[in-house]
């Protein structure tokens, strides 16, 4: 073994930028209804679309504050912008995105990263996609890649089919936020029988201090068709704390296969509150592959609902906790057909004082009969000032079904550090090989320029740690 | 099968909400001739009874559902007329018998080795100032449990097994509750004192009373075991549920477990229409250690609602606990586990397992493994947890001995249950309980035989 010894630098200062932008449209800050009807209207959006924001925001006033986690109760709801426009219309082409916003995009590094293998990229500044591109061959083969906003006018029917009935608006607080007040995100819409040939990326930022970003996204994949979508996320950091809602929903049709992968990393002011699900019909296959490093607090629990006879559910969901940070993460499967299989895997890291918490629900539905499933949580805790929770609910309402659930929590093992140390590391280095092979279940996962990345953004953690 | 046509349809009420009626009025029945220091206990309770919500854990709200409970006419025993307890029929090879029916003690009988090593089985209500100190200790009864202060406001009888430093009692003490009267509602406490270095072996029964009757209206049973380990001492406790499938139970047990002390719990949940029981461990001591294993046969519509606590305290202590559950027909578990492991509790070793088996389709079984944890310093943390059917292979290698498919199907499902009938340190005990076990299956399967021939 040749031990490369580079020697990491932090490397945050490379995410933590902001460029001051002269927003064209906002709303003034707080909720009300008024505010609900002006983003709808800023939207010049169909009258059910403005009906279906504002029950979800008469929800979202009634519906109480989640009290199973804390910490919530910081948002001060009043602060937050919730819709702010960039720039006027959509983009079609790089070379019509302002110069400013652009520029951020290349610190981000998204032109390089299109030129080597990005089939397209849908990239969310504040509120709004201000850019999109979608390769000629995509439109081709009939794949519809663009923000939300742009497919509820240009794609009504598909739109209004599936849109929110993944995740209704009641279905808890922060969707209902998210469904008043929702903007920008992406739409995915593949064709039956097309397989899109490369991983579809989009990244999000958010930018400005105290903007909510709420945005949506739809990804409806038809039969016998196959997509795998690619979401990463970095943050400008601010001295005071920002809301990101999101909602996302995934509609796999019969026969069909979808992949969402994130790397989520924003920065340590975010609290990151999304509802990410799941629709799986007879013999799909649905994979969440989930990240999380960043944000203050991230309260996300990807979910797959089996509703079709055959179909499977696989999710892998790592979660990087520091100082600070309260990562309340997991995954669901829910089987509401027979035959269905499900795999769930989490793998957490805490350090520095901070809370790794596994959440996950696996449930079997009366008539989902033959149902096989699995949950593997592991926790790593690289100091006792840290904390690691383990909270797996299994509800099992069939008598055939086979279930089997592990979870181990403990510390870098002495011995292997030892060893590695003997074999010429330093102590730093060896732990860090250590928790990235303890993740490698996850990186091996990625596309490899985002395995590369994400063993940064960990080494980087690890730096921090230590030094 | 028909419900009784005559009786009303219970109100709708909230899954955490016991139908049982209870008013502050209940607290002046007690205070006559009984000590200040107890009334302003008792009222202590009943604050935190009403103030509490009916699930105190926020992870486990989703899954408490009271609603089997039909208490609305139950009356909870306040003062019970004079005893005239026994102490004939001490069997050979136990140690002492307290037994209490419906409230009343009628036997108390220790052998003549037991009360030379110094051994007191007593009513709680013979000399309450002598356990003062246990009866007031706060962390003897789950603070956080509307239930278990529901009890330590309103209990009417209690025991006392007191077995004192370096007293070694190897056969065991009996302590049976025969209860069922109809529409009673009694609570219950029961205190265990293991001295220094002193080992003992206690067999907690819970049956049907001489009143009792499974077919009229139900009654409610709530009692405590409040477990004091000194250091170095050894316990182990069996317990055998068997109570009429109209009794509601509430079980709560705590242990505070000293420097190298050790428990031992087997605890067989058979019985009763709803069972709620909760066990506190508390590693406080160096190097103590708890081993926990429990069963769950169920069948009809009964609901085990089973919780346990453990939480690690002291350095290099160990927590083994096992739950396992097999269900017939229309029944349920809840199982609740929660492994605490605090900053100072370094070198802990700590294992959760909890398993189902749905015999039915009806069935219903839900596991909540949790884990928190502080100091990642320990030799072990994990838990285990997996629901399957009765093993095909298992089941074709016992066919191809000869042994016909629903004979083998019982000795799976029996052998499944086999860790906690091991446990029962009582030869009786534990050919009753295997009995049961038998019974329960030929009864819950016959069921289901008969549906599917009809």
């Amino acid at each position: 073994m040749t031990a490369t010894r580079e020697i990491v630098t932090d490397q945050r200062e490379k995410f933590a930028f902001h460029d001051d932008i002269t927003y064209l449209r906002e709303t003034s800050r707080g909720l009300t209804r008024a505010t609900v009807e002006e983003i709808s209207g800023f939207k010049d959006e169909p009258e059910w679309m403005l009906q279906f924001r504002l029950r979800a925001f008469e929800h979202f006033q009634k519906r109480a504050m989640p009290t199973w986690t804390d910490g919530l109760d910081r948002i001060d709801f009043d602060k937050i912008v919730y819709y702010r426009k960039p720039s006027e219309r959509e983009e079609k082409s790089w070379d019509d995105v302002p110069e400013q916003i652009k520029a951020t995009f290349e610190r981000l590094g998204i032109p390089e990263a299109e030129r080597k293998f990005l089939a397209g990229v849908g990239a969310q500044y504040d509120s709004e996609v201000v850019y999109h591109s979608v390769r000629e061959e995509l439109s081709k083969i009939g794949v519809v890649f663009m923000g939300t906003d742009q497919a509820l006018k240009e794609y009504p029917d598909i739109f209004k089919k599936h849109f929110g009935t993944v995740v209704p608006p009641e279905d808890n607080k922060f969707a209902a936020l998210n469904s008043a007040v929702w903007s920008g995100g992406s739409f995915v819409y593949v064709p039956k029988g097309v397989e899109v040939p490369l991983p579809l990326q989009a990244y999000f930022r958010i930018n400005g201090e105290n903007t909510g970003q709420f945005e949506r996204t739809l990804i409806v994949v038809e039969e016998g068709a196959k997509v795998h979508y690619i979401e990463g996320c970095t943050a400008p950091i601010y001295a005071t704390d920002s809301l990101h809602a999101a909602v996302v929903e995934v509609v796999a049709l019969p026969g069909s296969k979808v992949r969402y992968t994130t790397i989520q990393n924003w920065s340590n002011d975010v609290y990151n509150l999304v509802t990410k699900r799941a629709h799986a019909y007879e013999n799909s296959t649905v994979e969440w592959i989930d990240a999380n490093t960043g944000s203050r607090k991230t309260v996300k629990f990807p979910a797959i609902y089996l509703r079709g006879e055959g179909a499977t559910a696989d999710i892998i969901s790592v979660a990087v906790a520091g100082k600070g940070q309260h990562q309340d993460t997991g995954a669901k499967a829910i089987h509401l057909a027979p035959n269905t299989r499900s795999r769930i895997v989490s793998k957490s890291v805490s350090k520095d004082g901070g809370r790794a918490t596994y959440r996950g629900q696996l449930k079997v539905s009366p008539g989902a009969t033959n149902v096989v499933a699995s949950v593997r949580c592991d926790a790593l805790m690289l100091d006792d000032q840290s904390r690691s929770d383990t909270y797996p609910y299994i509800d099992i309402q069939e008598d055939d079904t086979t279930m089997t659930h592990e979870a181990t929590v403990g510390k870098i093992s002495a011995d292997q550090v030892f060893y590695l140390m003997s074999r010429g590391l330093t102590e730093n280095e060896a732990q860090n090989l250590i928790v990235q092979g303890f993740l490698e279940v996850f990186t091996k996962e990625l596309p490899m320029e985002y395995a590369i990345e994400f063993n940064r953004l960990v080494k980087m953690e690890m730096e921090g740690s230590l030094g | 099968m028909t419900a009784p046509a005559a009786r009303p349809r219970p109100a709708r009420r909230a899954l955490d909400e016991l139908s049982l009626p209870v008013d502050a009025s209940l607290l002046e029945g007690f205070a006559a001739g009984e000590p200040d220091w107890l009334t302003a206990d008792r009222r202590a309770a009943f604050d935190a009874w009403s103030s509490l919500p009916g699930e105190s854990n926020l992870l486990y709200t989703p899954y408490i559902d009271l609603r089997a409970a039909q208490l609305d006419e139950a009356h909870i025993v306040v003062r019970l007329a004079p005893d005239g307890a026994s102490s004939e029929g001490l069997p050979a090879d136990v140690a002492g018998l307290i037994e209490v029916t419906d409230g009343r003690l009628s036997t108390v009988a220790l052998s003549a080795g037991a009360r030379d090593a110094g051994v007191v089985v007593r009513s709680l209500l013979d000399d309450l100032d002598a356990v003062r100190d246990e009866l007031t200790d706060v962390t003897a009864i789950a603070a956080s449990d509307k239930f278990a202060q529901l009890t330590r406001a309103a209990w009417s009888q209690g025991v006392l097994v007191d077995v004192p430093a370096g007293a070694v009692i190897d056969r065991p003490i009996v302590v049976r509750w025969a209860v069922g009267s109809v529409g009673q509602a009694l609570f219950t406490r029961t205190i265990v004192r293991v001295g220094d270095g002193a080992s003992a072996t206690v067999v907690e029964e819970f049956v049907a009373g001489p009143h009792a009757d499974p077919t009229a209206a139900q009654s409610l049973f709530a009692g405590t075991m409040e477990v004091h380990l000194g250091a170095g001492a050894a316990l182990q406790v069996a317990s055998l549920q068997e109570l009429p499938t109209n009794v509601v139970a509430f079980e709560h047990r705590a242990a505070d477990i000293g420097e190298g002390a050790s428990l031992q719990w087997a605890l067989a949940q058979l019985g009763g229409r709803l069972v709620r029981s909760r066990v506190d461990n508390r590693l406080v001591g160096d190097r103590s250690s708890v081993k926990q294993v429990e069963i769950v046969f169920g069948s009809d519509e009964q609901l085990f609602d089973l919780s346990s606590f453990t939480t690690h305290i002291g350095k290099d202590t160990t927590g083994d606990l096992l739950s396992k559950a097999a269900l017939l027909e229309k029944s349920r578990t809840y199982l609740k586990g929660l492994i605490t492991i605090e900053r100072s509790a370094n070198g802990t070793d700590s294992f959760l397992g909890e398993f189902g088996m749905n015999l039915s389709k009806a069935a219903r079984s839900v596991a909540i493994p949790s884990l928190e944890i502080d100091q990642p310093d320990c030799r072990r943390a994990m838990h285990s947890s997996s629901v399957g059917p009765i093993d095909e292979t298992q089941l074709f290698y016992l066919e191809s001995r000869g042994i016909p498919p629903d004979e083998a199907r019982k000795f799976i499902v029996l052998g499944f249950l086999e860790p906690v009938v091991a446990r029962v340190p009582l030869a009786s005990a534990q050919d009753r309980l295997r009995e049961l076990l038998e019974e329960k299956w030929i009864a819950g399967t016959d069921g289901v035989a008969g549906e599917a021939a009809a």
